[in-house]
């Protein structure tokens, strides 16, 4: 009845040296097509994105939509194929989608979505979807598998008589504590959510981001956090990525980020979250839409909209360099940054 | 408060097949006034301005009186409402992208609601229309007068939306989460664009949110809402500062920061009630920390207060509390309450208020307790 | 929008190449016309001048290239029975089955979409529960059954109305009325469930606020978008509205296409059979092509011009 009865390659072998999880270079392009009639257009989702996930640690992205974030949650756990890069998860590059390699693999690589009514199967019991990925990866025999759900149960906050119950049955809070009881079942080391709270109340969300902070604790999980909510992001990461049509813009501890954004565009956003009892004089606020991730402007993505943008940020796309004590930034006009680089 | 009230809604109440979920509301705005109506999903904010408006489905059996002047709106004709429609109170909504009609020309939409309210015809129905787009910040209004929604984006069709509710030169804009389905930098200009308008053409606006922070900053008054009936109000600076009501009270605590020290999370135990099984007395008093024995026997009534809000609690958090951020965090206290109803203490998870087994995570120390 | 259009057409001539051919392979198949036509006492000297005659002692495939062939250049082939063009006998046959098709189809959507539009606006209502039960019972029960129940009915039992023939419009009545129940029910039905899910669309509510009248939403808001579904359903039906010109021509005894194909079939009158396939294929095939042209007009989403 402990987690021992699970293998678990990472904590039995911990590696210092190597991040648990690491990407480089990441590429993906869609091809939409503009109504019945229109030309494919390549649309690059994801546009070289690199990072580094330690064992144990929270990296949060955030970013508004059509900035790829959830795009690259899934190639992070190579559910979505990149067209460049690569993706190594303890060191090794992740197997292609579908192969038996890569399911076996996923035991120790999880996803959380945004909607758990969608991913919950509505005619399975609660218990039979939290039990299902242990059937999958033949995890123990029967005896121990009922014991491992009744645990997971106990650990994510549902009551034993809940076992029996069907997905519509419980409250959106229930329901994600059941998607994220089954994503820990096989004991991962690695959980990628995407937007897990966004779908909730905000009371809900509270008791939500307490039990996946708890789970992380116990478990010595990574976490990869998605959210538009920077909030919550502060609240669970340790470090954070703010992406903008499908690049980091900026990276570092999270604390650090958020509370002196170098990248305007970061700054932007920390600025535009509402606090309570705050008015809106003084805040920053953005000119122009949501990025297009199909018609990607010239030079940095950002300049049509940022502020400060002079002409070498409409001829010259930036690069994400260090600019202070484990933070990079990809801004030409964040002081220093390539003397720091240097 | 004895002004001359643009609305009044008194004892409003709504049953849907049968099951209320509106328990009697009492709420006046006056005119040129914000107010914030906020609650968690189906506590009824949205469900007291279809009423009022009579935009709910058939089915909705609703009671109460919602005065417009002279005339009350709650059981009148249907010419009567659509009189009052855009005209008098005009009101926006969630996801502007679905809000507005597919197959219809972004313009005609607009002109549309001119040629009903301002009698508006042909070119001077478009050049008002072009004017109207422009002042919501729509950039060349005149070339994508001729648009489908589909070809704007969720920002831009909100801006569309309040075009549209601006036409009939209404004297209270309801908007219901009108950013809600918005990016953040979006919802930002969204935010500014309301307030700059309510400013400019004195209108009286109720924003109706989940988002306490959204509302703080375009309302003047705000109530909250919690499974069908306001359970405080008051103004916005008052309530923010010292939320009195154990609900209000626990959605600020349960809201993380983007600034101090990071702390673990206050959520409010258990979830909102069922409408069709809701407990006897109090409805917020089972997930209640300052539950007392009569909170389950007794339904507190909503009464004024001393400083100008109103409350509807037998035991309510000490007025003289500091703001929730810096205010004593009843941390012990709510914690047992998570407890009790999570049933969620494993014994091989260390939460951050007992020690785990060693080494079974990296400690990083992320989690501070609060201050005490 | 060109392109699209030329890729429509494409694809619809491909089909009718699969049409053809799939008739050609099917009545070679499926019996010798030579033995059919002549009859089972015939010499086996005529019959096989017979086959000689029309070619059906070549391979198979030179027989399809042939006929291709012979399509492209307007030649549908000459009728094995009648000695006559098969095309002359085919579009002799054309205006008795328009006489049919043509109100039946008027029928269908003149109470069919009413119908249903008006169930939809008084749901639960008592009419909404007639108009529903209607539907189903108009679409459940088979063309030839229905046929038959009318027959019995008005002309058997009522002797109000001729049981066969063309003689007068009276006689059109009844098979008109048998063709149109089923489509009836089923626009019915669908246009009732468009228009219900419409309503319930944020739109409407939209409208409804900026205070828009109440008939006013209904015509100017909601119509267009239910049309959209309506439209794809009206284009099958004019499919299955020449299937059931088959069942329905045989039963009333109407000299149209669909009875010339049952004989021709009978027969193994080869070119009749495939001339009326490839008319078939061809009515489907452009109604096709007419819906997915209206939808662009409907709905502007699907017509993607990119307009910034």
């Amino acid at each position: 009845m402990t987690l021992d009865v699970m293998p678990d390659v990472t904590r039995d072998t911990p590696r210092k040296a190597a991040p648990l999880l690491e990407a480089d270079g990441l590429v993906r392009i869609y091809e939409t097509r503009k109504g019945l009639f229109g030309q494919p257009v390549p649309v690059r989702a994801v546009n070289g994105v690199s990072l580094k996930v330690a064992q144990g640690e929270t990296l949060g992205i955030v970013g508004e939509s059509g900035s790829g974030k959830s795009t690259l949650g899934r190639m992070l756990l190579g559910v979505d194929p990149s067209q460049e890069g690569v993706v190594r998860f303890a060191g090794a590059p992740l197997p292609a989608a579908g192969t038996p390699a890569w399911r076996a693999l996923r035991a120790h690589m999880q996803m959380v979505h945004q909607d758990p009514l969608a991913a919950l199967d509505k005619r399975l019991t609660i218990a039979d979807q939290i039990r299902e990925p242990l059937d999958i990866h033949a995890r123990g025999n029967r005896a121990e598998r009922r014991a491992r759900v009744a645990e997971l149960m106990q650990a994510v906050g549902l009551r034993p008589d809940q076992a029996g119950r069907y997905p519509h049955e419980l409250s959106g809070g229930q329901r994600q504590r059941v998607v994220i009881a089954r994503a820990l079942a096989c004991g991962p080391s690695l959980l990628v959510c995407d937007e897990p709270v966004s779908a909730l109340d905000v009371s809900i969300q509270a008791q939500v981001v307490n039990l996946l902070a708890d789970m992380q604790a116990a478990n010595g999980l990574a976490m990869v956090f998605i959210s538009h909510d920077l909030k919550v992001v502060r609240n669970l990461a340790d470090r954070v990525a703010v992406m903008y049509l499908g690049e980091i813009v900026e990276e570092g501890p999270v604390e650090a980020v958020f509370a002196a954004p170098q990248h305007p565009y970061t700054q932007a956003l920390v600025s535009s979250v509402p606090a309570p009892g705050k008015r809106l004089d003084g805040r920053m606020i953005l000119k122009g839409e949501p990025p297009n991730p199909a018609a990607r402007p010239a030079g940095c993505a950002f300049h049509p909209r940022c502020p400060h943008a002079v002409a070498s940020c409409r001829a010259e796309a930036p690069a994400l360099v260090p600019t202070a004590a484990g933070r990079r930034a990809a801004c030409h006009l964040v002081g220093g940054a390539d003397r720091l680089a240097a | 408060m004895s002004r001359s009230h643009l609305v009044q809604i008194r004892d409003l109440s709504v049953a849907f097949d049968g099951v209320p979920v509106l328990h009697g509301i009492d709420l006046d705005v006056a005119p040129g006034e914000a107010v914030g109506l906020v609650g968690e999903s189906g506590c009824g904010k949205s469900v007291t301005w279809l009423a009022a408006l009579g935009l709910l489905p058939a089915k909705a059996r609703v009671s109460g009186q919602v005065r417009l002047g002279a005339v009350d709106l709650v059981g009148a004709q249907r010419a009567t409402l659509e009189g009052v429609r855009g005209a008098k109170v005009a009101m926006i909504f969630q996801d502007p992208s679905s809000a507005l009609n597919p197959v219809i020309r972004a313009g005609r939409q607009i002109t549309e609601a001119l040629g009903i309210h301002r009698g508006l015809k042909g070119k001077a129905a478009r050049r008002e229309a072009v004017r109207l787009m422009e002042l919501v910040g729509i950039p060349d209004p005149a070339r994508r007068f001729d648009l489908y929604p589909h070809e704007f984006s969720g920002g831009q069709c909100q801006r569309l939306m309040i075009a549209m509710a601006l036409a009939g030169e209404p004297d209270l804009l309801v908007a219901d989460e009108p950013t809600t389905a918005l990016d953040a930098t979006i919802q930002a200009q969204i935010l500014d664009l309301l307030a700059t308008l309510r400013e400019e053409m004195g209108m009286a606006v109720v924003f109706i949110s989940h988002d306490l922070g959204a509302v703080a900053q375009v309302c003047e008054r705000i109530c909250v809402m919690y499974a069908g009936r306001i359970v405080e109000s008051g103004p916005v600076g008052r309530v923010f500062d010292a939320p009195r009501h154990p609900y209000t009270r626990g959605l600020f605590d349960a809201l993380p920061s983007l600034t101090g020290p990071r702390t673990r999370l206050s959520p409010i135990p258990g979830t909102v009630p069922d409408p069709r099984a809701l407990p006897q007395g109090c409805a917020f008093a089972p997930r209640c920390a300052r539950a007392v024995a009569v909170c389950s026997l007794q339904r507190p009534r909503l009464e004024p207060d001393a400083d100008g809000r109103a409350l509807a609690c037998f035991d309510p958090v000490p007025a003289d509390a500091r703001t929730p951020a810096e205010a004593q965090h009843p941390a012990a206290r709510a914690s047992a309450a998570v407890r009790a109803v999570d049933e969620a203490a494993p014994p091989f998870m260390p939460g951050p208020h007992g020690a785990g087994p060693a080494g079974s995570g990296p400690d990083r120390g992320r989690w501070q307790e609060a201050a005490q | 929008m060109f392109r699209f259009v030329l890729i429509r057409f494409g694809r619809a001539f491909v089909t009718i190449i699969a049409v053809m051919t799939f008739a050609f392979v099917v009545l070679r198949l499926s019996g010798d016309p030579a033995a059919v036509i002549m009859g089972p006492d015939a010499p086996i000297e005529a019959v096989n001048a017979f086959r000689a005659a029309w070619g059906l002692d070549q391979p198979v495939w030179v027989q399809y290239v042939a006929y291709i062939q012979a399509i492209f250049t307007g030649d549908f082939g000459v009728s094995m029975r009648g000695q006559s063009p098969a095309l002359d006998l085919v579009v002799e046959r054309i205006p008795a089955t328009l006489e049919l098709t043509l109100p039946a189809l008027l029928l269908q959507l003149a109470i069919g979409i009413p119908a249903g539009i008006y169930a939809a606006l008084h749901r639960d209502s008592a009419i909404d529960r007639g108009v529903i039960l209607g539907a189903v019972m108009g679409f459940t029960i088979p063309s030839f059954v229905m046929g038959l129940v009318l027959v019995l009915v008005f002309a058997v039992t009522l002797g109000w109305l001729p049981s066969g023939g063309d003689a007068t419009w009276q006689h059109a009545i009844l098979p008109v009325i048998a063709m149109s129940v089923g489509g009836i029910g089923i626009l019915a039905r669908f246009s009732r469930s468009a228009m219900i899910e419409v309503m319930g669309q944020p739109y409407i509510r939209t409208a409804s606020a900026k205070g828009v009248t109440w008939g006013s939403v209904v015509r100017g808001h909601a119509l267009p978008n239910a049309a959209v579904p309506i439209v794809t359903i009206v284009g099958f039906m004019v499919g299955s509205l020449l299937a059931g010109a088959v069942v329905v021509e045989t039963i009333f005894s109407w000299p149209g296409i669909g009875r010339l194909l049952i004989v021709s079939v009978t027969n193994r009158d080869l070119a009749v059979v495939q001339c009326i396939l490839l008319l078939v294929a061809a009515v489907m095939v452009v109604s096709n092509l007419v819906v997915d042209l209206l939808y662009g007009w409907l709905d502007p989403r699907l017509r993607g011009h990119a307009a910034h």
